[in-house]
């Protein structure tokens, strides 16, 4: 089958994961035979995984888990294109945000549609699935897929307004521009929507806006209507003061005026298709802090030194499968620290580079030099 | 020469003598195997090929120049390579005749056992003193740019800092290079410390395409295995053999990796961005065509680059920072005690 097709095939195997999903039924197939089947795609079109699985004395065409697969570090997408088809064929590019070395991650798209697919049946899900009503005012504290063309996470946010969102203007929707938080601006969208009787909101921003809304509002209330949401994703990346994430969950309640439960954080990143949500606001025994995976994804702490599982409970550094990943990497190596817990699992911070020994200066430095 | 200046200088030639002093102790050799993690071996070797205790005439002179005069200096020594504390404190010494050495407390034994070696009573041992206890002077500090901004924050007013910080080295291997001899002359300059030193080479650009430095690739892989039986690596933390993994993985995927359990060469594929590997006997070899891509490679690291190696020094001096040490290659740790290692 030629390489098109074949990928058409995969996708379409993929997103009949996401619609098994949202109609509540069965999954078409098992996990591990679609990533098996990803895994002899990838290793024949995408030259750089080939080169892995050699490297690793590992034979696609014998697979039959996908645990077996080597997974493809992050910083791969920095280093070479982890793209299974023509740059000509590109439909999208995300890319990481800049680093000190000026080098940027790039993950290209051939069919953004299975991002999209997947994204928004699992965000619908731990956003607004109990909600009343369908549609809620989305409000973003981030710039909008204009300003931020090559974003996954703008994009993710439009995809949000667009298809969970009331219809709204581009000022209605997104309130940063040029870095700068429009508060004011905020403030009127949302005493619209209480003078309007909207039920709830759903805010969507990084953790470095919330802080900055949090240091505009000092000690003001900001209150949103009662049965809205908020979805906090992200770090700080020197963009902010940093929060503890229990505090900034606690002052973002305090703040709009709404249950701690109700504040949900999201982890996802520019290298994957699927993103991780913790349940707290649609699930009553679910515990904040713990992030749970849609049925296409899995995350499994590995051994940052051997790559292999850890025993269960321990900390390691997440190895991702993710299979919605067709046309890029379905197993992804990400240096944060991850520990699963019930049915889901923690994000414990970035893996800290290893003490320098001597002078010579380590990568983690060179990043993080003004 | 003036007479303070004069008895200065045959300070820090007796300091050299203590040095060499030092370096046959074998109860510090032992020593420094426990507190660096290098091996016996790795000690041994730096003791003997990477101790600069013979200077020159002339870099004795330059020494002093760039020493110039203070009242007192402070010498704060982070956890630097061993051997970076003689040239630290016969700095310190060629300026002042009042100097306090505050060792590393992770590794203080070579600093402790040269000052003793010494009997010199302007060298003071002085492991507790702080910065803002130096009322009038220098304070020479060595470490990485936190530790650097912490003690200038604590610096008594008009004392002035000299700051040290951390680096890597380059190596170049130009068109005209024989692969075999430029092998094994970084892999020399790559063992020593176990590549920890800022003068230590962890990238080397190959002029030509990506199959010539393939070429050289497999040629230091085949040299840092030979070194390894005569001077093996030592221990490395666990963070450490992660961070060597996760740079296999990467180079399995985006070029090639060529790895024993002692060292890593990674070959990048052409016109791929630069990866530093971590400083583990792990060297990344890249392709550049000529010497104006090799520049657009290096570009974002010019500023931490200390040391630049290569096979032709009058082309290469058009490729290294203007603040790089440039040598030979081979020649890469043998910066000559002419000044501070780092020039930046």
């Amino acid at each position: 089958m030629p390489p098109h097709a074949e990928s058409d095939a995969l996708h379409a195997r993929a997103r009949a994961f996401v619609a098994a999903y949202e109609a509540g039924a069965a999954m078409p197939e098992s996990f591990d035979d679609l990533a098996c089947d990803l895994a002899r795609f990838q290793a024949a079109n995408v030259p750089g995984y080939g080169r892995l699985c050699r490297a690793r004395g590992f034979d696609p065409a014998r697979a039959q888990r996908a645990s077996e697969a080597p997974a493809v570090p992050t910083e791969a997408f920095k280093a070479t294109r982890v793209a299974a088809f023509a740059e000509s064929e590109t439909q999208a590019i995300f890319r990481t945000s800049g680093t000190t070395l000026g080098q940027r991650g790039e993950h290209a798209m051939r069919d953004v549609r299975t991002y999209d697919v997947a994204a928004l049946a699992f965000g619908r899900w731990a956003l607004v699935s109990d909600l009343p009503s369908k549609r809620v005012p989305v409000l973003v504290l981030g710039p909008s897929p204009e300003r931020a063309p090559d974003s996954s996470l703008a994009h993710m946010n439009a995809l949000f307004a667009r298809e969970l969102g009331v219809p709204a203007s581009s000022a209605e929707t997104y309130f940063l521009q040029d870095d700068i938080l429009d508060v004011a601006a905020l403030d009127e969208r949302v005493a619209r929507a209480l003078m309007a009787g909207d039920e709830a909101v759903l805010v969507l921003g990084t953790s470095f806006a919330f802080v900055h809304l949090l240091d505009a509002l000092g000690d003001a209330p900001f209150a949103l209507p009662a049965g809205s949401r908020v979805m906090q994703t992200g770090g700080y990346k020197g963009q902010s003061r940093e929060v503890e994430p229990a505090r900034l969950r606690r002052e973002l309640a305090q703040a709009f005026g709404i249950g701690e439960r109700s504040i949900v954080a999201e982890y996802g990143m520019t290298e994957l298709s699927s993103q991780f949500y913790e349940a707290t606001a649609v699930s009553p025994g679910a515990a904040p802090g713990v992030l749970i995976e849609p049925p296409w994804a899995r995350v499994v702490p590995v051994d940052p030194e051997t790559l292999e599982p850890v025993a269960e409970g321990d900390v390691g550094i997440a190895r991702i499968c993710d299979l919605m990943n067709v046309d890029s990497a379905f197993a992804v190596l990400a240096p944060d620290r991850v520990r699963r817990v019930g049915a889901g699992f923690e994000l414990l911070g970035r893996a800290p580079g290893a003490p320098p020994r001597g002078c010579s200066i380590a990568i983690d430095e060179i990043l993080n030099t003004p | 020469m003036s007479a303070g200046a004069d008895e200065r200088l045959q300070a820090v030639r007796r300091l050299l003598a203590a040095a060499r002093a030092v370096a046959a102790d074998a109860s510090v050799a032992s020593e420094l195997a426990r507190t660096t993690g290098l091996s016996p071996q790795g000690v041994a070797h730096a003791l003997a090929h990477h101790l600069e205790h013979d200077p020159t005439e002339a870099e004795l002179a330059s020494l002093m120049t760039y020493a110039g005069e203070a009242e007192a200096v402070l010498v704060i020594l982070s956890a630097n390579v061993f051997a970076a504390a003689l040239r630290a404190i016969a700095i310190a010494r060629a300026a002042s005749a009042r100097v306090y050495v505050r060792p590393s407390r992770r590794e203080p034994t070579f600093a402790r056992a040269l000052v003793r070696a010494s009997d010199d009573p302007s060298l003071i041992l002085a492991e507790d003193f702080e910065p803002e206890a130096l009322l009038a002077g220098e304070i020479h500090v060595y470490g990485r740019d936190e530790t650097l901004d912490r003690v200038r924050a604590r610096a008594a007013p008009g004392v002035r800092l000299r700051g040290h910080g951390a680096g890597f080295g380059v190596a170049w291997v130009s068109r005209a290079a024989d692969l075999s001899s430029s092998a094994r002359a970084l892999a020399d300059d790559t063992i020593a410390f176990d590549q920890r030193g800022c003068l230590s080479p962890r990238v080397a650009l190959v002029e030509g395409d990506a199959a010539r430095a393939d070429a050289f690739a497999a040629a230091l892989h085949g040299a840092l295995g030979e070194l390894q039986t005569r001077i093996p690596r030592g221990v490395l933390s666990a963070g450490e053999r992660a961070q060597v993994a996760q740079y296999v993985a990467l180079m399995q995927f985006a070029g090639h990796a060529r790895s024993s359990a002692f060292h890593v060469v990674g070959s990048a594929l052409a016109a791929a961005p630069l990866v530093l590997p971590p400083a583990a006997r792990c060297m990344h070899v890249a392709p550049t065509a000529d010497v104006a891509s090799a520049r657009e490679l290096l570009l974002p690291f010019t500023r931490f680059i200390v040391a630049f190696g290569a096979d032709d020094t009058s082309r290469a001096a058009d490729l290294a920072p203007a603040h790089a040490r440039l040598s030979r290659l081979g020649l890469m740790q043998h910066p000559p005690l002419d000044g501070p290692v780092d020039l930046r």
